[in-house]
């Protein structure tokens, strides 16, 4: 079966938007070493302010192009100048900064003077050039994205080999110290790789633009950027020839898969499928190379350095902080008799999502293992109450489904004994995607070799329906009933989470963590710790996607989006990345805030970019550390209010060193 | 298994690249006994560490303790024999607290399984506890009651170093690996590591191999030292042997005969022969 020239060159087409956008991510990962989640997004507010100069202002094609590359440079510069002061963080906090960045830059796209009248015009293109491969027609937009994209990889190599620029670039990333103190404005040029992979995006943006069929704004789309990571990553994250070869060699993987399936309802899964596996052994072929040498860096892990995680205080204070928290659970506990039946199913929401933020407190905050996909996680338990809400108990469905999800999670979590930090992120986003477009998606599937139909998807992928169970005889099916019921999961969640943190489990964690060596030399099994880890988070996940799918009582492929999930992490790092409380807060700020002023993508991603940028930037402890400040203080008010403001306490911090003390004081 | 244990290196060979790091080394280390390894920078010491306590694998040759390949240990596993070591970095864990970096050498030795410690279960309570007594006795006798709740990345280095020691002493250790235990601390305090080296040695009963930098450390503390040059055993012996021993003296000492003098002052007998002043 040989492929017709047509389809491979459509491939090569499709490919080099994944090859321009691969090149802008090495670019700037190896300026920066920052892993550029916005990478899309920044050429995408270019393409949108293109149309509107183009169509609304009436602009000439080329004036129009060259503002709309204007604007994305400056967003590329302005980015860098915002994330400068993170660029000594771990690498894996610069990422998900990039995550809130992505966001906010989705915001511009809606400001009135960048978006156009209309979204859905026919994208313009300057020429008219069209030629035919056998009997395939290739536009005008496909013959310029021939010409343009190598030209612009071309004049980006020449540059970056020949200039001093490029060489400076180079020293910066092998090492940015060293690079400095001979002379190298650090700096600048992190800021100069920034602004070219801006324009490298707009340019993408362009190209990519007049081939789609949705709507501008999604243009490069998680999904794609997810593609171009898997490019850039094949390219060792080093190397732009070899990561825009293998962007035009996953394009024409993909055009080529598509055209190999007859049967077009599960071949797109079983591209997805391949396509997944395709990133998994990228990733772990690669592994190696992107962890040695000077990029020991990328593999640390989530460390905020806070001091969240089991403080100690005393008696007056563990007392303000406990009434605290009692009373905002009594409060939380007597809602439902007095709010509506709208705001009944919003509180549900708030504690089902601060369940799974659980999960990835229990996982990121103390495992540091930064996982993008803990909505595929979800999506196991979801699935689980679509198959077995009907017939099982649901006392015995939500351990059954902690169980099974924190099974899938070890697997998921192999991985992560090879790849670890930024890679990690990379393969969980992965996974993510391939839970919603390959598993849910395809209801039933035949078992190679055993013929035999397994049903293991969604039901009804488009729309799955499901009736709210009862519980011990009671019934749920009233939102009141269904509030009360997440409130109770959420407290016992709580309880639990709380128990693995004070009784030694987040401990070796933590230990594992920080420092692997010592934590084996002390005799802590790493492995077992790390996917101890994984499968605790899968627990609380699985649970929480039963609790979801009886939430909903209708769901579909959609709402596993893996934009769900990167809002999750949003939650638990504005809430507070290693504290119980973070969790609760980052879900109640990131549900709450939306659902006041109307639940749009809009106020989603300004209440989560703009928090996430915020609280990285200024407050890494999250809100979390903005209520310790508070019951600091409501402690202080409750000590003058006794009159027991005696004087000032003893002095911990700054004390001599106790190494002569061992001496005086008996060994056991 | 009870009491010192005695450790064998066999011919060990390691290789990184086409470097020897470790070229045919053989020693033994008797129960109970102090043995300092010495040697300039890059001349194997830490590897021959790292071997023992298997975090790098050998090329050839065997680290034995009490007779038994460790070839097939992983370093936890190794930890549960009783070996036991130290790092000269000292980095502990930064975001865990004292009482918690203290706890989790406790978790190492008498694990719980994560069922019973959800559910609170009666034993899994008292262990808990009983490890918190441990810890709580560790804690007054080496006088780290204040830095209690500290995180230890809030302590200096000499504090952490303590904190190391204390973790060693709950480790209950049969064969200890000190690696460089006095870097990065003042002489002052170095000074006072010689007598609290020695009370460990005689709380936890534990063979003892030191890497040290701080020759007079060694000569005081050890009963027998071995020097390393690139990678090869040059010397070993009893202090006075190996101070007089030509070679030991070209490998280490020669070159720096007047850190030796700064802060131990040699009698002239003690100087090397040839090396000695008009």
């Amino acid at each position: 079966m040989s492929v017709p020239p047509s389809i491979l060159l459509e491939g090569a087409i499709l490919g080099l938007n994944y090859g321009l956008l691969a090149v802008g991510l090495v670019l700037i990962y190896r300026t920066s070493r920052v892993l550029n989640f916005a990478q899309g997004q920044l050429g995408v507010v270019a393409a949108v302010f293109f149309v509107k100069c183009y169509y609304d202002f009436g602009l000439d094609y080329w004036f129009a192009l060259f503002l709309a590359l204007g604007l994305a440079a400056a967003a590329g510069a302005l980015s860098e100048l915002l994330l400068r002061r993170l660029f000594g963080r771990p690498r894996v906090t610069v990422m998900v900064a990039t995550i809130g960045l992505s966001q906010v830059l989705f915001l511009f796209t809606v400001l009135p003077f960048i978006r156009p009248k209309q979204l859905f015009r026919a994208f313009p293109v300057p020429i008219h050039w069209t030629f035919q491969v056998g009997s395939f027609l290739f536009p005008p937009a496909d013959v310029l994205s021939l010409i343009v994209a190598p030209v612009v990889v071309v004049a980006l190599a020449a540059f970056i080999g020949l200039s001093r620029w490029g060489l400076a670039m180079r020293a910066t990333a092998d090492n940015a110290e060293s690079a400095r103190l001979s002379g190298v404005w650090v700096r600048r040029t992190s800021t100069v790789a920034w602004t070219i992979a801006g324009v490298l995006s707009a340019v993408t943006a362009v190209l990519a633009s007049p081939g789609q069929t949705g709507v501008l704004t999604q243009v490069l789309s998680p999904g794609l950027l997810l593609l171009a990571l898997l490019a850039a990553i094949l390219g060792a994250m080093v190397s732009l020839p070899v990561a825009f070869a293998a962007g035009i060699g996953v394009g024409v993987v993909q055009e080529v898969l598509l055209w190999n399936i007859t049967n077009p309802s599960s071949g797109s899964a079983t591209v997805e499928l391949i396509l997944f596996a395709l990133l998994q052994l990228a990733l772990l072929v690669r592994a190696t190379s992107l962890q040695k040498g000077s990029r020991t860096f990328e593999r640390s892990s989530w460390a905020m350095g806070t001091a969240s995680f089991r403080l100690h205080v005393d008696g007056l204070r563990k007392k303000v902080g406990n009434s605290g928290v009692g009373a905002a659970f009594g409060i939380a506990a007597l809602l439902p008799f007095v709010i509506g039946v709208g705001h009944s199913y919003l509180m549900s929401q708030v504690c089902i999502y601060a369940v799974i933020a659980l999960s990835l407190t229990v996982l990121t905050g103390w495992a540091g293992q930064v996982s993008l996909g803990q909505f595929g996680l979800v999506a196991v338990g979801t699935d689980l109450a679509a198959h077995l809400g009907a017939s099982v108990p649901l006392p015995l469905l939500l351990p059954a489904a902690g169980i099974a999800t924190a099974l899938v999670s070890v697997v998921v979590g192999l991985t992560a004994l090879r790849i670890r930090g930024l890679y990690l992120a990379v393969s969980t986003l992965g996974f993510a995607f391939f839970m919603q477009t390959s598993v849910l998606a395809t209801p039933c599937w035949t078992v190679p070799l055993l013929h035999r139909q397994v049903c293991t998807g969604l039901p009804n992928p488009q729309s799955t329906l499901i009736s709210r169970p009862s519980l011990f005889g009671l019934s749920l099916s009233s939102e009141q009933a269904f509030a009360w019921f997440s409130l109770g999961v959420l407290v016992l969640s709580v309880l639990m989470v709380r128990t693995w943190r004070d009784c030694g489990i987040a401990r070796r964690f933590i230990a594992v963590r920080d420092n692997e060596v010592a934590a084996a030399a002390t005799g802590i099994h790493v492995v077992r710790t790390k996917l101890l880890a994984f499968a605790l988070s899968g627990f609380v996940a699985g649970y929480a996607g039963v609790c979801l799918a009886f939430w909903l009582e209708r769901f579909s492929t959609d709402t596993f989006d893996p934009t769900v999930s990167i809002l999750v992490v949003s939650m638990v790092v504005i809430g507070g990345i290693d504290s119980i409380s973070g969790a609760l807060l980052g879900a109640l700020y990131l549900v709450g805030i939306p659902a006041i002023f109307g639940t749009t993508t809009t106020t989603e991603f300004l209440t989560s970019g703009v928090g996430l940028l915020a609280f990285i930037l200024y407050l890494p402890g999250g809100m979390a550390e903005l209520m310790h400040r508070l019951g600091d203080l409501a402690t202080g008010v409750t000590k003058a209010a006794r009159g027991r403001w005696g004087g000032p306490e003893a002095d911990e911090g700054c004390g001599e060193d106790p190494v002569a003390v061992p001496l005086t004081g008996a060994l056991p | 298994m009870k009491g010192p244990a005695r450790l064998e290196v066999q011919d060990l060979v390691v290789s990184f690249g086409g470097l020897r790091a470790v070229d045919t080394v053989s020693m033994t280390v008797d129960p109970g006994e102090i043995v300092g390894l010495i040697g300039s920078n890059g001349s194997g010491k830490t590897t021959l560490l790292d071997v023992v306590s298997g975090l790098v694998p050998a090329l050839s040759g065997a680290a034995l303790v009490d007779g038994e390949d460790l070839a097939d240990y992983l370093p936890e596993e190794r930890a549960a024999i009783g070996v036991v070591r130290s790092f000269q970095e000292c980095r502990l864990f930064p975001e865990l607290s004292v009482e918690d970096t203290l706890l989790l050498t406790e978790d190492a030795r008498k694990t719980t399984d994560v069922l019973s410690a959800t559910m609170q279960l009666p034993w899994a309570r008292r262990v808990e506890k009983a490890k918190r007594r441990a810890v709580d006795g560790v804690i007054a006798s080496f006088g780290l009651e204040r830095f209690r709740y500290h995180q230890t990345r809030q302590l200096s280095t000499g504090t952490r170093r303590v904190v190391d020691l204390a973790s060693i002493v709950l480790a209950h250790p049969r064969l200890l690996l000190l690696d460089e235990p006095t870097a990065g601390i003042a002489q002052r305090e170095a000074e006072a590591f010689v007598p609290l080296l020695r009370r460990l040695q005689e709380v936890t009963g534990a063979t003892i191999l030191i890497v040290e930098h701080d020759v007079p450390l060694v000569f005081d503390l050890c009963s027998t030292v071995v020097v390393m040059q690139t990678g090869r055993l040059v010397a070993s012996g009893p202090p006075e042997v190996v101070k007089r021993d030509q070679r030991a003296l070209d490998a280490y000492l020669g070159a720096s005969e007047e850190a030796l003098r700064a802060s131990g002052p040699l009698s002239d007998q003690d100087q090397a022969p040839g090396r000695a002043g008009p």
